[in-house]
């Protein structure tokens, strides 16, 4: 069967009734934004993930692809953002293979929208679905419960308000490329800076038509670390070892097989895994 | 709390449990009076100095309240600068009951100047912030205080405390959010915990590492390292470091910059 | 004349604050019962209190108290043994590992806890449950003792001392309170005498006692190679080894184990060691702990 199980939910109903807490999903705090401007459609995001308030990543990818003209940003349980987009993305090809026709993002906002209201809110993705299309540029917020928005430009996550208060002030309705992408950064460090739940770096995504889309990863850096002051490297033998065994090659081979490759570091990434 | 018996402290009076959420008993609270603003402190001593540190942000929730609210304080001093202190204490936790906590301490060390003609010495401080903490053992101070100060010899000297007044005099310790993050760092760094000494000997032969006091400037260098990257994995700390250096020539105090995100 | 109105009158602001309230504690046997603590505006403040405070039914409670763990004591013929771990925690948290969980009770007979061979005189109280409640109540019925002593001239007995602690403790029942505790002491009236005392109001004279989380751990060792003629090496190495039972089987104890011997003259201290090298030395040199291994 495919989808989800649910054979654990009674089980963990009533351990969580006595007392044991449900494991934490990473990241609920996020800035997300995106604007429309004359020629198309500009995404942002954070790149903090936390589990409560500890940062979990402090580099994480929030910007999804769906087609190549069509990403998504995503806030809420990073899990749920993550699955739920690379799905919609799947069903959006598919769908794109048997009409021929280029997706629309429109099509992909009410994929999402029902995937989503068929769940109730137990799937935690709130997105800002973004792309160009033969209709013109979309922008659309989906929430975890299936609601969505069209607006010229929109904010989400913990860190919303932060930005959108940057959008009430500065967005004006003429913006070109450059004026809409400093204009996401500036509400994502808005974000980044008032929200506890956002910060580190700013990701844009540029989708413009007859243009090839444009992944600005870490587009600013505003929270670069420090050098450490003291060295922490500790001396050989600084560890106690009570007992050591040394397994070599010879003795793997009896589990399993072992190749030899050159020292060429490519070599790892060239790799077939299933062939 | 942990019944002493052995045998779990539920069941017994109390009408509810936080373990049934669905039960029609369960009461609400309409009373919480605590909020928990965040940040972190840390205390390390040396042979003649103490330095407590903290960061200056105070958030609840996701927001940040303000990016300068000082944890660390001067006590006893001669007028609102803290001129003339030689106690520094610092507490972290709720904010108000915090602020409520280092004016009755303040307060309690002027009188006792005035009374005795002389200051107060860290270890009768350490004393009198225990049994403050205490009187509201029924109703408690939501902090984790720190106190610091030179003692009679002339040494470094840090007492810690819990919420009600429990205390213990330390080498070294972290209170707050990224204690969890700042205290094995400390453990490690300052009291050379799990380091051997290599080449001491073979298998249970080897040494362990003894603790010393270490010099000032190493201890400055820890507490910002400890610091800068406790900014980095916990979300609740940052913005400013607050420095207090404790040495008999008086109190030194000294800021820092922190990641701001 | 004014001058000497002014040497021998009080300025204004000695009169204010607790001068007079300090003045009364003193002069009391018993602490006013609800005049000194602040309590919380609610209602029932017992179920305020535990739902603040009590991790054991709440683990997102916002205060986390430190918490006392294994301590055993025992009489045997050459006096009193009372052995402790040092850890304290709060939740999961290991809040300490350095915890002084003897503590000593009577000031006028109570010298400085230094390193000494010295017997020094006075009480000894154990610290299990609440680290707070502990410390607090032990050092009121220090000064309790301390006015026994100077009241009467002679030393307060354990028996007498144990029933300030357990009437204060039943006075308190159903605030909230958390403390189990031994009282040992030696004195001329009762020869060597262990009481345990808690929070219930429970006051119990004895030869053995374990407290605390890892209670069990240890009297199992201690029951099974307990004699009343133990030497005191053997009775001291056993106290020892009762308490590293418990650190290892029990994560609520741990740290160093702590030592102490009572007698005619007072108590001696004996070591306050880290348990790790003391683990491993007793499972390579006596052959104990067998199911521990470092083979690979």
């Amino acid at each position: 069967m495919p989808g989800f199980d649910f054979s654990n939910y009674n089980r963990n109903a009533a351990l969580h009734a006595r007392g044991v807490p449900l494991p934490k999903a990473t990241s609920t705090g996020t800035t997300i934004v995106g604007c429309i401007y004359d020629k198309g459609v500009v995404i942002a995001a954070d790149t903090r993930a936390t589990s409560g308030p500890i940062v979990a990543d402090k580099n994480c990818e929030k910007l999804h692809y769906i087609a190549p003209k069509i990403w998504c940003a995503g806030a809420g349980t990073a899990a749920d953002t993550e699955f739920t987009t690379a799905l919609i993305s799947s069903n959006v090809e598919l769908h794109s293979l048997s009409t021929g026709r280029d997706p629309r993002v429109i099509t992909c906002m009410t994929m999402l929208k029902q995937h989503l209201f068929r769940y109730q809110g137990h799937i935690g993705a709130y997105l800002v679905v973004a792309g160009v299309d033969p209709t013109g540029t979309g922008l659309y917020t989906v929430h975890a419960h299936g609601s969505t928005d069209k607006l010229p430009y929109v904010t989400m996550g913990s860190g919303s308000l932060a930005a959108m208060s940057v959008f009430e002030s500065t967005w004006q309705p003429d913006l070109d490329r450059d004026g809409a992408v400093s204009l996401c950064a500036e509400a994502i460090k808005a974000g980044i800076f008032n929200d506890l739940g956002s910060g580190s770096n700013v990701d844009v995504c540029v989708i413009e038509k007859d243009k090839p889309t444009q992944l600005l990863r870490n587009y600013e850096k505003p929270n670069e670390r420090g050098t450490k002051e003291r060295n922490y490297r500790f001396p050989r033998g600084t560890t106690a070892v009570l007992n050591e065994r040394v397994i070599n090659k010879e003795d793997m081979k009896k589990y399993v097989t072992i190749e030899n490759l050159s020292g060429d570091t490519n070599l790892a990434e060239n790799m077939e895994v299933d062939s | 709390m942990t019944s002493i018996m052995g045998h779990p402290a539920g069941g017994e009076g109390i009408g509810y449990s936080f373990s049934q959420p669905t039960a029609a008993n369960v009461k609400q609270h309409g009373f919480y009076p605590y909020t928990d603003n965040g940040g972190s402190t840390l205390g390390i001593t040396g042979s003649d100095f103490a330095i407590l540190a903290g960061d200056t942000r105070s958030t609840s929730g996701y927001n940040i309240n303000s990016r300068m609210v000082p944890k660390v304080f001067k006590i006893g001093g001669e007028d609102e600068t803290g001129e003339g202190a030689q106690i520094v204490l610092s507490v972290v936790g709720f904010a108000a009951d915090g602020d409520a906590l280092r004016e009755r301490l303040d307060a309690m060390v002027k009188m006792y100047k005035y009374k005795h003609g002389k200051p107060m010495s860290v270890s009768a401080c350490a004393q009198r912030l225990s049994t403050i903490l205490y009187e509201k053992r029924f109703f408690p101070y939501y902090v984790h205080a720190i106190l610091g100060g030179l003692d009679e010899e002339g040494k470094g000297a840090l007492y810690s405390y819990d919420p009600v007044g429990s205390y213990e005099r330390e080498q070294c310790r972290a209170a707050g959010a990224a204690a969890s993050l700042i205290m094995p760092f400390l453990d490690n760094q300052v009291n050379f915990k799990n380091q051997y000494i290599p080449g001491s000997g073979e298998g249970h032969a080897l040494e362990a590492k003894k603790a010393e006091p270490l010099p000032q400037a190493t201890v400055e260098a820890l507490v910002r390292d400890a610091f800068s990257s406790a900014v980095e994995r916990h979300i609740e700390v940052g913005d400013h470091l607050q420095v207090m250096i404790i040495t008999r020539a008086g109190i030194q105090e000294v800021f820092h910059p922190l990641k701001k995100d | 004349m004014d001058k000497l109105v002014a040497q021998y009158s009080r300025p204004q602001h000695q009169n204010e604050l607790y001068s007079e309230q300090e003045q009364q504690d003193l002069s009391q046997t018993l602490p006013p019962l609800s005049l000194k603590f602040s309590l919380p505006p609610v209602d029932n403040r017992a179920s305020f209190l535990r739902a603040m405070t009590d991790d054991h039914s709440n683990p997102s409670c916002p205060i986390k108290l430190a918490h006392g763990t294994t301590t055993l004591a025992f009489r045997f013929q050459g006096g009193i043994i009372v052995c402790t771990d040092s850890r304290a925690t709060a939740g999961n948290w290991i809040a300490s590992q350095t915890v002084k969980k003897v503590i000593p009770v009577s000031r006028l007979s109570r010298g400085e806890d230094k390193p000494s061979n010295d017997p020094t005189p006075g009480l000894l109280g154990t610290m299990a449950g609440g680290a707070a409640d502990c410390q607090y109540w032990l050092r009121y019925l220090s000064q309790q003792c301390t006015l026994h002593e100077i009241r009467h001239k002679r030393r307060i007995t354990v028996a007498a001392a144990s029933k300030i602690l357990a009437n204060l403790t039943y006075a308190y029942k159903g605030y909230g309170l958390s403390m189990g505790t031994m009282l040992c002491g030696v004195t001329p009236q009762e020869g060597p005498a262990l009481y345990y005392i808690d929070s219930d109001g429970t006051r119990l004279p004895g030869n053995l006692f374990c407290v605390g989380s890892g209670q069990t751990f240890a009297y199992g060792v201690l029951d099974s190679n307990y004699r009343y003629d133990l030497s005191e090496e053997e009775a001291l190495a056993l106290g020892r080894r009762a308490i590293l039972a418990a650190m290892h089987r029990d994560a609520y104890s741990g740290g160093f184990i702590n030592c102490y011997h009572v007698k005619e003259e007072g108590w001696v201290h004996h070591g306050f060691d880290d348990m790790n090298p003391i683990f491993w030395k007793t499972k390579l040199d006596h052959g104990e702990f067998s199911n521990v291994t470092s083979e690979l």
